[in-house]
């Protein structure tokens, strides 16, 4: 081959279709931290497992921490005891420098490094940097990186910067954040993570909508009474005590994860399954929630924190009294709210989110409840059982979908009561799914931010929520208790039945 | 009584022909299976059975165990499994139920008999296998055995159709010899499962055994057990060309050597001559125990040696490229489950007709002649 073209590799013809991360380098900040451990270099080795992580490969690790290239080696195989014999040849192939990221050195270190390992390997200057550490290092790091000139891609290369949520506490520093970020990389090169979208049940909101001609047209307020969103887990702060007492259920989960699961519920279909389709339909889907004001806080939401009190068959303690909390906190741990949509298809559907901490089940679910029929054909008595119909999208765990219709009791009289046509995606498939992590991961270094949020998705999250921390922050709404292993406070019950509604159970 | 295919359920085996058929109840469970097998839900066997006691036997299973647990139904598609006299019909029955562990499916095992009494026998199975999801509900899936004697063995067209749930792909499975291509039973398969990795020894064998291949191909999918076998290497010998620097050594690969059984060595051989348009005399195939493909290339003075290997003993494939420039890249897998259950479940997650399969299978065809 001597006119410059790539050729095609024909042995992989017929592998298209398996995702596979070009040869490059991964570079971890953060790399002697509890992510990089816990989460990262498992989902890396699952993916070394699958074969879906090239030949020409390698980690490097950056971090404060005094360590060796034998040193974080040693690491990445204790993060993982049961490797696979892939993850050897990885781990031989990486390294680590440690520095400060306020330093230059450590990324002149880190240049040359890159350069020796695309000779000595032919990663093709293919770079993610992927950031696990403090979001308060963020900005900082990422203009050491322009500073060396490692955002700019090799020729043939690419450079991309992965960043974990939180993006900002508020909306004004999110901005901040993303200025810093925008100084030294273009908005094609950054990935903003939230590991939410990586989960396969939040891409099958996407299937089920756009993939069936069944239930797309009664997905709008034609049919839809309401909508309920469930975020609930039964553990406490456990040992985040410090953490989150800055962050609340508002910033931890809604701004992220609930925005991110009502916006693929609410979005209009995309033209195509890409990432500027889908992201543009979730941006105008955010768009189109109105944006409560601060004096109406009040009105439409309830932030709540948990008492004593018995969760799993276990006493645990109130929220005040966990490891790390202040005894004055006023951070919620339980968020009710109530969003309205102003557009076609969602005019006059209230949209009912709850989410919060010792709950009494862990779950995740997008329930859409349907009207009830316009008559009843059937006298009340033979349908005391019979409730309008629900579309219930389970999240986690016994990720699924239920629909519940009514239908006759078996026997000589007509009643007709509730039934649930109940489907299981872990009885349909039993193929093991990959981790959150393993797919965002891997859509990093291919270079797909379909999955990614992009910047005016973040931006626009925050200005939904914004009014509600202005109004917190000035005592605008009261802090309600619950005792932990219930369903939250009554006023979040109130919230909802003053509109002739109620929580589901789920 | 010529038994149902592997020992089902009740061990001591269908009642007797013109007695209503026995239903059995949970517990009895499969011989073999541990604690996270499949379980046995329900049991149904009768000998000199009509096909209209079978069809209405098979809802009866699940409204019987209804009592106890609600086996719904999710399934995935329908395995038919035609089992020859040579086959081992207690590993091919295993194999099925396993792979029904998976993929939520009815299986349909079919033992035709042609020189025995011309009656049918069956045995339905309702199995629950736990699922592996945090929460996630158990999986219920059927399985039918058929023992079919007399003249209707060489219709089995005509008996298959009433147990084929609707909608739902057909993988029509052949554990040992293949089909008569004109078998009108293959009309109702969505895709065939054949195992070339028993083909062979001999040349002629192997020459005709692809040729027949080749034809059955032309009609519908066909998904080969021993390609899907042999995925590793060939992901791993092609994952070796990644790097920009190593593709264009691609096109100046001067020898190719494949060691292997005869079934799998034939076919990479045919893969490699076809996809890189290599001559037989560039291509050495060597009989050997473990699968191990070398190409040798050259690209602008530059020397390159490209292996994929299994070493004796060890539970990983190797690959690994070296340049006499000096660069360097290697990854290793560990060796993959290398079970029929494991074969057949990565076969049926992807039921379509695999063009480079087919013209590998040419050029092996080629090579054998």
């Amino acid at each position: 081959m001597t006119d410059g073209t790539l050729p095609a590799n024909v042995l992989a013809e017929g592998m298209e279709t398996v995702r596979r991360a070009p040869p490059g380098v991964l570079v971890v900040f953060g790399a002697s931290g509890d992510l990089t451990h816990r989460k990262l270099m498992p989902a890396l080795e699952h993916l070394s497992r699958r074969r879906l992580l090239p030949a020409a490969f390698s980690i490097v690790g950056v971090a404060r921490t005094e360590m060796s290239d034998d040193g974080f080696k040693g690491l990445m195989a204790e993060a993982v005891p049961n490797a696979g014999p892939g993850w050897a040849e990885i781990i031989k192939n990486s390294a680590y420098i440690s520095g400060d990221y306020s330093h230059p050195n450590t990324f002149k270190q880190l240049k040359s490094r890159l350069k020796s390992i695309d000779e000595a390997l032919g990663t093709g200057g293919n770079r993610t940097f992927y950031l696990a550490t403090v979001p308060d290092v963020f900005a900082e790091v990422a203009a050491a990186l322009g500073k060396v000139g490692l955002n700019h891609p090799e020729p043939g290369g690419s450079s991309r910067l992965v960043i974990e949520k939180p993006f900002g506490r508020d909306r004004e520093s999110a901005r901040d954040l993303d200025t810093s970020l925008h100084e030294v990389f273009a908005e094609d090169q950054i990935f903003r993570i939230d590991h939410y979208l990586g989960k396969e049940t939040v891409q099958n909101v996407l299937a089920l909508r756009f993939a069936n001609a069944i239930f797309e047209p009664l997905w709008s307020r034609n049919y839809i009474d309401h909508v309920q969103v469930t975020v609930a887990e039964t553990v406490g702060v456990e040992k985040r005590g410090s953490f989150y007492e800055k962050a609340g259920a508002l910033r931890d989960i809604v701004q992220n994860h609930v925005m991110q699961v009502l916006s693929l519920t609410l979005m209009e279909p995309p033209g195509s399954i890409d990432a500027n389709g889908i992201r543009d339909e979730k941006v105008k889907a955010l768009r189109s929630v109105v944006v409560p004001g601060v004096n109406e806080v009040a009105n439409i939401a309830v932030r709540a924190q948990y008492d004593s009190g018995w969760v799993e068959g276990n006493a645990v303690p109130g929220y005040r009294q966990e490891e790390g909390v202040s005894r004055e906190s006023q951070t919620e741990t339980y968020l009710a709210l109530k969003l309205t949509v102003d557009n076609w298809r969602w005019a006059g559907v209230p949209i009912y989110i709850r989410t919060g901490k010792r709950l009494p089940k862990r779950v995740t679910e997008v329930a859409l409840q349907f009207k009830a029929v316009p008559h009843l054909a059937f006298p009340k008595a033979a349908a005391t059982g019979l409730n309008p119909n629900a579309l219930v999208m389970r999240i986690q765990p016994d990720e699924g979908v239920t629909l519940r219709f009514g239908a006759k009791v078996p026997g000589q009289a007509f009643m007709v009561r509730d039934v649930l046509m109940d489907f299981s995606y872990g009885a349909a498939f039993l193929e093991e799914p990959p981790d959150a992590y393993e797919r965002l991961l891997l859509d990093a270094m291919v270079g797909d931010p379909t999955l990614f949020i992009r910047r005016d998705e973040v931006d626009t999250a925050w200005g939904i929520v914004q009014p509600l921390l202005d109004a917190w922050a000035n005592d605008g709404a009261p802090l309600a208790g619950y005792a932990a292993g219930s369903w939250g406070p009554r006023q979040a019950d109130t919230l909802i039945e003053r509109d002739g509604r109620q929580w589901r159970t789920p | 009584m010529a038994n149902a295919v592997a020992p089902p359920p009740n061990p001591s085996g269908p009642g007797q022909p013109g007695q209503p058929g026995h239903v059995g109840g949970a517990g009895s469970g499969g011989a073999g299976w541990g604690d996270d097998g499949p379980v046995v839900v329900q049991t149904w066997e009768k000998r000199a059975v009509s096909l209209d006691e079978v069809v209405s036997a098979l809802p009866e299973l699940r409204r019987e165990a209804a009592g106890r647990e609600a086996a719904t139904r999710t399934a995935v598609l329908t395995i038919v499994m035609v089992i020859g006299p040579k086959d081992d019909p207690v590993a091919c029955a295993e194999s099925v139920r396993s792979l029904g562990a998976h993929h939520p499916c009815r299986a349909v095992v079919l033992r035709p008999d042609p020189d025995s009494t011309p009656v049918i026998d069956a045995t339905a199975t309702l199995w629950r296998a736990s699922a592996t999801a945090e929460g996630g509900h158990p999986i219920f899936f059927e399985e039918l055995h058929l023992h079919v004697g007399g003249q209707a063995a060489s219709h089995l067209s005509s008996i298959v159709g009433p147990f084929i749930l609707a909608d739902l792909p057909v993988a029509m499975w052949f554990p040992g010899e293949l089909p008569d291509p004109t078998d009108p039973l293959l009309r109702l398969a969505s895709v065939l499962m054949v195992d070339t990795r028993l083909v062979g020894p001999e040349l002629t064998e192997i020459g005709h055994s692809y040729r027949t291949l080749l034809e059955l191909a032309n009609h519908q999918p066909v998904v080969d057990l021993s390609w899907v076998r042999l995925q590793p290497w060939r992901d791993l010998l092609a994952g070796l060309f990644e790097p920009e620097h190593s593709r264009y050594f691609l096109q100046g690969v001067s020898r190719a050597s494949v060691k292997g059984k005869p079934g799998p060595r034939h076919m990479l051989g045919g893969w490699l001559m076809a996809q890189l348009d290599l001559r037989a005399r560039e291509l050495v195939l060597t009989d050997s125990k473990h699968v191990d493909i070398t190409l040798e290339a050259s690209y602008n003075g530059e020397e390159g040696k490209f292996q994929v290997s299994r070493d004796e003993g060890a539970r990983a494939v190797w690959a690994k490229a070296s340049l006499s420039g000096g660069m360097a890249h290697g990854q290793a897998m560990p060796l993959p489950d290398d079970s029929l259950t494991s074969a057949l479940s990565a076969a049926i997650a992807n039921l379509r007709a695999d063009r480079v399969w087919e013209r590998a299978l040419a050029a092996a065809a080629a090579l054998a002649s």
